[in-house]
This record gives C-alpha cells, sequence and structure tokens, in this order.
C-alpha cells in the first residue's frame, strides 16, 4: 500500500475506535462510509462475478436458457410497485418452497440425526459420557410440562450447570476473538503506518 | 459511559502495545486439533487438490487472516492445487489477494498451481451444484478464463475430484458444507474460524462431520510453529496472551470489590 493508502486507512481506524471517547462526526463518518462501500461492493462483485458471466454473456451469446432465471428475478424487481407487486410472489414461492425443500432434509440429518448418532455411539470414552450426560441433563431443562422436583429437578439443574460451562467457554472464545481484532488493528497502526514495529 | 470504562479501554491499548513493542516471547503450545489439520493437509498427495472457500467478512481479516494464509502456505509448500472461492461477497477479493500473494511467494502459477473461481450467492445451491459439475456453477474464474481451459480446472469436476475442502469464515458457512456437501457427496471439510464460532462447531468435530477445526489467531500461531515459519499469528499471540491476563485479573478484583460492596451492605443493614 502507498503511505497515502496507509494514511487513510489508518484514520478511518482511529475514526472508529474514536466511539470509546463517545459518539462523535468522525465515526458517524467513517460508519456510513463502511455501510455505503460494503454495499457497493457487494453489487459490483455480484454484477462481475454473476450477472454478467451467467445471464447477460450466455443470452448474448445465443444460450438463451439463462432467460426464465433472468424474468424470475426481474418478477422480485417489481416488489415496490404495488399494481404489480403480486406477480413478485411467483419467485418467491419458488424460492421459498425450493429452499425449504432441500434445506430441512439436510438440516434434519446434518443437525439433528447424525448429532444424535454421534452421541449415542461415541459413549464408548469418559468424555463420550460426559457428553451424554450432559445432552439428556440439558434437554430436561427444557421439558416445560414437568415440575423440576426430584430425581427431574436434579439433571434439570445439572443441565443449567452444563449450559453455563457452554456459555462462559463461549463468552471467553469471543472476548478473544474480538482481542485478536483490536491487535490487528494495533500491528497496522503501529507497525504499517507509524513503523514502530521492528518484524 | 463512566470513567472507569475509559481506564479498563486504555489499560487493554496499553498491554496490547508494550506486548507488541516487547515481544517477550511467551510459550505457547500446540493444541491436537490443529495438529489435526496439519496432519489432514500432510498426508495428501503432492498434485492433490483442495479447495479453500473464503466464507468471510473483511472485519475478520485480522483474524482469519493468518489462519488462512497458514493452510495455503502449507497446500503450496506440498505442492497441493488450490481452488479458490468465496460464498461471501467480502471475502472475494481477499481470498484472490491472500492466494495471489502467497503463489508468489512459493512460485506457483496461476491456472496450474492455483485458479480463483470467484464469488456466488445463494450458498445452497452453489454447494450442491459443485457436487454435480464445478464448470455449471463456474464457467468463468475471476479473471474470466473458461475454467475447463485452466490446466487445474481441467482436472477437477466435483467433489470426487477434491481431496479437501476449508471453509475460512466467520459465521455459519462451515454448517452449510457439513450440510449440503459432507452429508450429500462425503467430502472431508475442515473449518478454519474465528475464535467466537468455536464452540457452535465443536459439536460436528466431535461427531466427526467436520474433519478438522483451526481456529482464530491462536491457531494461526500453532499452524505457524507447526509450518516452522513463525508469522503474523506468532507475532499476535504475545498481545493476545498480555490482554487475558490483564482481563483475567480485572475479572477478579471486580468480583473482589462486588463481594466486598455486598458484604459492607449486608453489615450495615444488620
Amino acid at each position: 500500500m502507498t503511505f497515502i493508502e496507509t494514511t487513510t486507512t489508518a484514520l478511518l481506524t482511529l475514526a472508529i475506535y474514536s466511539f470509546l471517547a463517545g459518539d462523535n462526526p468522525f465515526y458517524k463518518f467513517a460508519e456510513h462510509l463502511l455501510v455505503g462501500l460494503t454495499i457497493g461492493y457487494t453489487l459490483v462483485v455480484t454484477l462481475k462475478s454473476v450477472i454478467w458471466p451467467q445471464a447477460i454473456l450466455p443470452v448474448t451469446q445465443g444460450q438463451f436458457q439463462a432467460i426464465g432465471p433472468l424474468l424470475l428475478g426481474g418478477l422480485i424487481l417489481l416488489r415496490p410497485f404495488r399494481r404489480w407487486a403480486g406477480w413478485s410472489r411467483i419467485s418467491l414461492a419458488l424460492v421459498v418452497g425450493g429452499g425449504a425443500g432441500v434445506a430441512i432434509p439436510a438440516m434434519l440429518k446434518a443437525r439433528v440425526l447424525d448429532q444424535m448418532a454421534a452421541t449415542v455411539t461415541g459413549a464408548t470414552t469418559w468424555g463420550g459420557w460426559i457428553i451424554l450426560i450432559g445432552v439428556l441433563a440439558t434437554l430436561t431443562y427444557f421439558v416445560f410440562t414437568r415440575a423440576h422436583r426430584g430425581a427431574w429437578g436434579t439433571s434439570a439443574r445439572l443441565g443449567r450447570y452444563f449450559m453455563m460451562v457452554f456459555f462462559g467457554a463461549t463468552f471467553a472464545y469471543t472476548v478473544m476473538s474480538r482481542v485478536a481484532l483490536l491487535i490487528g488493528r494495533l500491528e497496522f497502526l503501529m507497525g504499517d503506518w507509524l513503523g514502530l514495529l521492528r518484524t | 459511559m463512566g470513567t472507569p470504562r475509559r481506564w479498563i479501554f486504555a489499560l487493554v491499548g496499553l498491554a496490547a502495545v508494550a506486548a507488541l513493542v516487547l515481544k517477550p516471547g511467551l510459550p505457547a503450545s500446540v493444541t491436537q486439533d490443529t495438529r489435526s489439520v496439519y496432519d489432514l493437509i500432510e498426508s495428501l498427495d503432492s498434485g492433490a487438490v483442495v479447495m479453500i472457500s473464503f466464507d468471510h467478512e473483511a472485519s475478520s481479516l485480522p483474524e482469519v487472516g493468518p489462519l488462512g494464509a497458514a493452510i495455503v502456505d502449507h497446500c503450496f509448500r506440498r505442492g497441493i492445487g488450490i481452488i479458490g472461492l468465496a460464498l461471501f461477497s467480502e471475502g472475494t477479493a481477499a481470498g484472490y489477494e491472500l492466494l495471489g500473494r502467497r503463489a508468489s511467494v512459493f512460485g506457483r502459477s496461476y491456472g496450474s498451481g492455483w485458479i480463483y473461481l470467484g464469488f456466488r450467492p445463494q450458498y445452497t445451491s452453489a454447494i450442491l451444484g459443485m457436487g454435480e459439475n464445478i464448470g455449471d456453477v463456474f464457467n468463468l474464474d475471476y479473471e474470466g478464463h473458461a475454467v475447463t481451459a485452466t490446466a487445474l480446472g481441467s482436472r477437477v469436476h466435483s467433489y470426487n475430484d477434491i481431496a479437501l475442502v476449508v471453509s475460512v469464515a466467520d459465521g455459519s458457512m462451515p454448517t452449510y458444507w457439513v450440510e449440503y456437501a459432507q452429508a450429500r457427496y462425503q467430502v472431508k471439510i475442515v473449518a478454519a474460524l474465528t475464535s467466537v464460532m468455536v464452540t457452535s462447531y465443536l459439536p460436528y468435530y466431535e461427531s466427526k462431520q467436520l474433519a478438522g477445526i483451526v481456529a482464530g489467531l491462536r491457531g494461526a500461531a500453532e499452524y505457524e510453529q507447526l509450518l516452522g515459519h513463525p508469522a503474523a499469528g506468532c507475532r499476535g499471540m504475545d498481545a493476545q496472551s498480555a490482554i487475558h491476563a490483564l482481563i483475567a485479573i480485572l475479572i477478579i478484583a471486580g468480583n473482589v470489590q462486588g463481594w466486598r460492596i455486598r458484604r459492607s451492605r449486608g453489615h450495615g443493614e444488620a
């Protein structure tokens, strides 16, 4: 990157971090710039990588099979016009129906059946047993049609402890993730911009 | 916003700056999770093809950038071909730039050593479609060449020709790779994640639906150690450890203070 590019990036980074001292015009400017650039970038990438090679180019080369999807896509754009908005439902129905048909069996297999099978068959080690007990105890916590008393209540309480461990671990990983982002920006500011870090 | 909170921000910033400048070189071990991903790529034949999907936003680059670079370096070093793509539009340029930069270091040329397919929206149809025919989903690559006209692209028709898919991700995309590519086409999936996503994906790793997980700056540092080439991941780990130690001290101090306040109030009420 050139000095001007590095300096621009550094100033925008500082503008975003200025929010730590309170909301201010520099932060607002950087935030709006980010939103605008993201939308603009996505639009350009989609036009370059999808619309042009997959829709426009084939039609100009006489391959007219792209016309159907183009028309269906165009129908969705009629949504803001009250008189024609009904036509967009044809495309939306296809998207929702097809999407649900594809997603439901795949999700059921990967997220439920395979996970259940691994939980049961994996109970051959200490770790596997802890996972199995944790799953069963957590499930009892979410049964609200039965009072959490006696053995059932003990299991539900155990399930709550398992969830607390999960939330604690997730929060710690979140802190780790955010700290990594801070380090990345500090390395850029001190190293790439100011040249204070030795490699 | 109260003054104490600003002091905490300042302390965290100071700890990071001090660690980055002083470089204390704190010891770091390699976890089994990272080693298993390294061993998996190490076990692939030279000449195999790995698909790397850059499924992340630009804001995650400080975390997933070093991670992606370490995996790309490993593949290039072993002579493994890389097919890059992005299922998140923001990852498109980042992935292309990363692959191009690392390819020039290892002398791998575009077309034979690596190709970049670019971005596809609608990840469901993209992932499923590549299981039937990659050329149907990506007729042209990111540079505008016909995919089948490139040396690497002509060798690869579907997931049957892909040894491994690596999803460099900061969100839920590895789940979809598992649901649509692993479950249906039995292709091996590795998730290279931001740390915040780890607990969501450990169940998939434990159930062997994911072939491996490597996560965050720490995962990058571990991978760089295995490669014997410390880079951005290792550089950041000193600062990460310093900030974690500071946060742990602040949490303990805050709890002790809270306990004291509750105790003194209890005495007052009595």
